[in-house]
């Protein structure tokens, strides 16, 4: 463990323990105790019951599957004193009251009337308790599944972003592997760098064969000198498109007259051509100078030289 | 010297923590003494069913006699009386009731000590808790030693106990902590008492590479040894393993060792290896890259012991005072409490292998300087010698027949919830006087350098390393 400190020989475990606590620390940021995550949840869930954020088609599916609620239509609980005794029929209506005395002395109506008109109170009352009730259920439920469906909604976003930034993670990953190894590769070159003692002549020869199939900016006065590995390789690369060259032959020849087109911008060259050299420095095949043609085949490379 | 255990179950198959204990024990201070152990016949701690013949047996070269048990335990009567005296106003009553549903109730085990305990000299009695150990101490007083075994759950805040705490002729305790938690409940500072543990045979060559082949096990690994257990806090250990599998990026596989009681999660690096035998979990502690330890509640893990007698760490719960104050005490083994400490900690196991074998290498002394046979032995015998030249104590009588019914107690897990918690960051002295005061761990209070007997601080022990201190494996080698 790189960044984990024991230095002495004695093992001092409450300094490991905080060694270890500042570590967590440093990688979770902050330390938060259970109160604060508890305020942050409690954040986060006021930021997604908030009905502005809400992106729900499925909620308005929801509610549509569920309609408003209609109170249902209860039955006539009402009870009067005069309910028992009452009739559509005025005669029998009367003839009720008139025989009321005498019902009395058979037993007492009244308790059972006033029971009755009590019960009959109770019977609204609770039905309209439990509509209200049911109401707020369906409210309550909607409130539910907006919630949920706003948890769904985030949980899906942060997995994208999760796996985002897994692929940024693992693409940056094998870049800075790229790049270590490329690093690596080019520190176990033995890179040629011109003495300023070095006459200018020699730099010049040095310059033309580096800027060889690349761009012009290859010359440019500040650039480092390139290494003999770098111009070899650019020299096999030269060879393998010369003995391509009869190949190209046998397909017809096609090759523009200006001469073959390297891989990298050639074409500035024509309209920048390289600097005047001696004739011991020049190259057989200046590229861009003459068609491929015009070449001979140098298997030994050593014109090069 | 003839000395009784009393304990509530013994034999070879029997692995319980205090029955082992309780085992070593006698088998050891038989070379010492006459050793007879007086048990019951019960072997499961759950239903305490008689499943052994009374009478007299011999294990492993010591005389057991075993006692009926008068009935098994009732799991509806016992959680009925728990509620009633870990959660509510109670009484004396009550609590003599809850003993008596707990178990295992061997009358004739008491009464026999009632009657025999004068054939003793000391009566060793193991696990406060139960049945045997209470009345058996009251039966026994003069004679009576116990070994507490206690850990902090609510049973130690019951009114019963007390007396019998302060009432005994000695206290052997498991560690400071329990110590402390004792004297807390009880105030029983006055009576002899020493910090012993338990030692452990641990096979002085063991075969790492046996053990790999046989079970296949070619990555490295940490070992989890006992029964696998929610109330060992495996679940908890699963949980933050399967996190550190995939957070941590450790290559550690968790190996199980023990019977399973809880459902094992399907895990590509989880492997449950069953019950072994000793030799085969010595091998695997030796094998393994560390111990973890995720319980909540020990008096003394001897599991813990073993894998430092072996040389390698221990991740301990920090939950649980105990493995806790050891592993600050032993130097030996680091502690997580929560997730991204367990996942924190075993990395840097895992990853520090300077880290880790130093960490071994301290415990492998700490097990030799407190936990070694010798100085385990010569502290039942110091405290034997002490004992014969210091009087008798007497245990307060129980309450009359209505002061038992008053319903005046209040709830244990109230009384538990009172008590100092935190590992004891000093060392652990032989003397009964000795104060030993709960410090909470991140008090920065300096430790102390005390020159007593017991179990030393691990400042304290590095002192008398060099500088020729009095600690018992010096003085026993």
């Amino acid at each position: 463990m790189s960044d984990f400190n024991v230095r002495s020989d004695s093992v001092n475990v409450e300094q490991i323990m905080e060694q270890i606590r500042s570590k967590i620390r440093e990688k979770r940021g902050v330390d938060y105790t259970e109160e604060q995550i508890y305020e942050l949840a409690t954040v986060k869930l006021e930021k997604i019951l908030d009905s502005r954020g809400v992106r729900s088609g499925l909620l308005e599916e929801f509610r549509r599957v569920q309609p408003p609620y209609q109170p249902p239509e209860l039955p006539n609980y009402s009870f009067e004193d005069q309910t028992l005794f009452e009739s559509h029929r005025a005669p029998l209506r009367w003839v009720r009251r008139l025989l009321l005395p005498i019902l009395k002395l058979f037993f007492n109506p009244n308790p059972l009337i006033a029971a009755l008109h009590i019960q009959s109170k109770l019977n609204a009352m609770s039905a309209e308790r439990e509509a209200k009730r049911e109401a707020a259920r369906q409210g309550v439920d909607q409130l539910h599944y907006e919630l949920l469906h706003n948890l769904v909604v985030e949980t899906t976003r942060m997995g994208i972003e999760v796996h985002n930034l897994k692929m940024r993670v693992e693409s940056l990953a094998s870049r800075l592997e790229f790049n270590e190894r490329r690093a690596r590769a080019l520190e176990s070159v033995v890179v040629y760098q011109p003495s300023p003692e070095i006459p200018e002549e020699t730099a010049r020869q040095e310059v033309p064969a580096a800027a060889v199939g690349t761009t012009t900016e290859a010359a440019a006065p500040g650039r480092p000198a390139e290494g003999p590995g770098l111009r070899s390789r650019r020299r096999r690369r030269r060879r393998g498109r010369r003995g391509g060259g009869p190949a190209a032959a046998v397909m017809g020849a096609q090759a523009p007259q200006g001469g073959e087109v390297g891989p990298v911008g050639t074409a500035s060259e024509a309209a920048h051509p390289p600097p005047e050299r001696s004739t011991s420095d020049r190259s057989p095949t200046p590229e861009g100078s003459a068609s491929p043609a015009e070449r001979s085949p140098d298997p030994s490379g050593l014109s090069e030289q | 010297m003839k000395l009784a255990v009393v304990v509530q179950r013994y034999g070879q198959a029997i692995n319980g923590g205090a029955e082992l204990h309780a085992r070593y024990i006698a088998e050891r201070l038989a070379r010492h003494a006459d050793v007879e152990v007086l048990t019951t016949c019960a072997t499961d701690y759950v239903t305490w069913r008689n499943e052994l013949a009374p009478g007299l047996e011999r294990v492993n070269g010591v005389t057991v006699r075993r006692f009926r048990v008068k009935h098994e335990r009732n799991p509806v009567v016992f959680a009925r009386c728990s509620d009633q005296v870990f959660e509510q106003t109670h009484s004396v009553a009550d609590e003599l009731e809850w003993l008596d549903a707990e178990g295992p109730t061997s009358p004739t085990l008491t009464n026999y000590l009632a009657r025999r305990s004068h054939d003793y000299d000391y009566c060793i009695l193991f696990s406060y808790r139960y049945y045997h150990a209470y009345h058996g101490a009251r039966a026994a007083a003069s004679r009576a030693i116990l070994v507490p075994t206690a850990e902090r759950d609510p049973a130690i805040g019951l009114s019963i106990f007390a007396p019998i705490f302060r009432g005994v002729r000695a206290h052997m305790y498991n560690s400071p902590e329990e110590r402390a938690i004792i004297q807390a409940v009880a105030g029983d500072r006055d009576v002899p008492s020493v910090v012993v543990g338990v030692g452990s045979e641990v096979p002085s060559v063991t075969q790492p590479g046996r053990f790999r082949q046989k079970f296949d096990l070619r990555d490295p690994f940490a070992v989890y040894v006992g029964r696998v257990d929610a109330n060992k806090g495996c679940g908890e250990l699963f949980d933050f393993f399967d996190t550190y599998v995939r957070e941590g990026g450790g290559a550690l596989t968790l190996v199980l060792i023990g019977q399973s009681v809880l459902d094992i999660p399907p895990h590509p690096r989880i492997r449950h290896l069953g019950f072994l035998d000793d030799g085969d979990k010595f091998d695997a502690m030796a094998a393994a890259e560390l111990l973890i330890m995720p319980s909540y509640f020990e008096s003394l893990s001897i599991v813990a012991l073993e894998a430092w007698a072996l040389g390698r760490p221990v991740l301990a719960n920090a939950k649980c005072d105990v493995l806790k104050g050891q592993c600050i005490r032993s130097s030996a083994g680091l502690y997580y409490d929560g997730r991204l400490e367990f996942v924190e900690t075993l990395r840097t196991i895992e990853r520090n292998r300077w880290l880790a074998g130093t960490l071994g290498k301290n415990g492998r002394q700490f097990f030799r300087d407190n936990y070694d046979w010798p100085v385990i032995e010569r502290k039942y015998l110091d405290m034997f010698d002490r004992l014969s030249t210091t009087a008798p104590r007497s245990i307060e009588p129980l309450s009359g027949w209505f002061e038992r019914r008053r319903p005046i107690c209040p709830p244990a897990a109230q009384t538990v919830a009172a008590l100092p918690a935190g590992p004891s960051l000093q060392p652990a002295g032989s003397q009964s006087d000795s104060r030993t005061a709960m410090a909470p761990l991140d008090s920065g209070a300096p430790p102390l350098h005390h020159g007593g007997a017991g179990e030393p601080h691990h400042h304290g022990q590095r002192q008398s390393r060099r500088g020729g201190g009095s600690s018992p494996a010096r003085r026993t080698r």
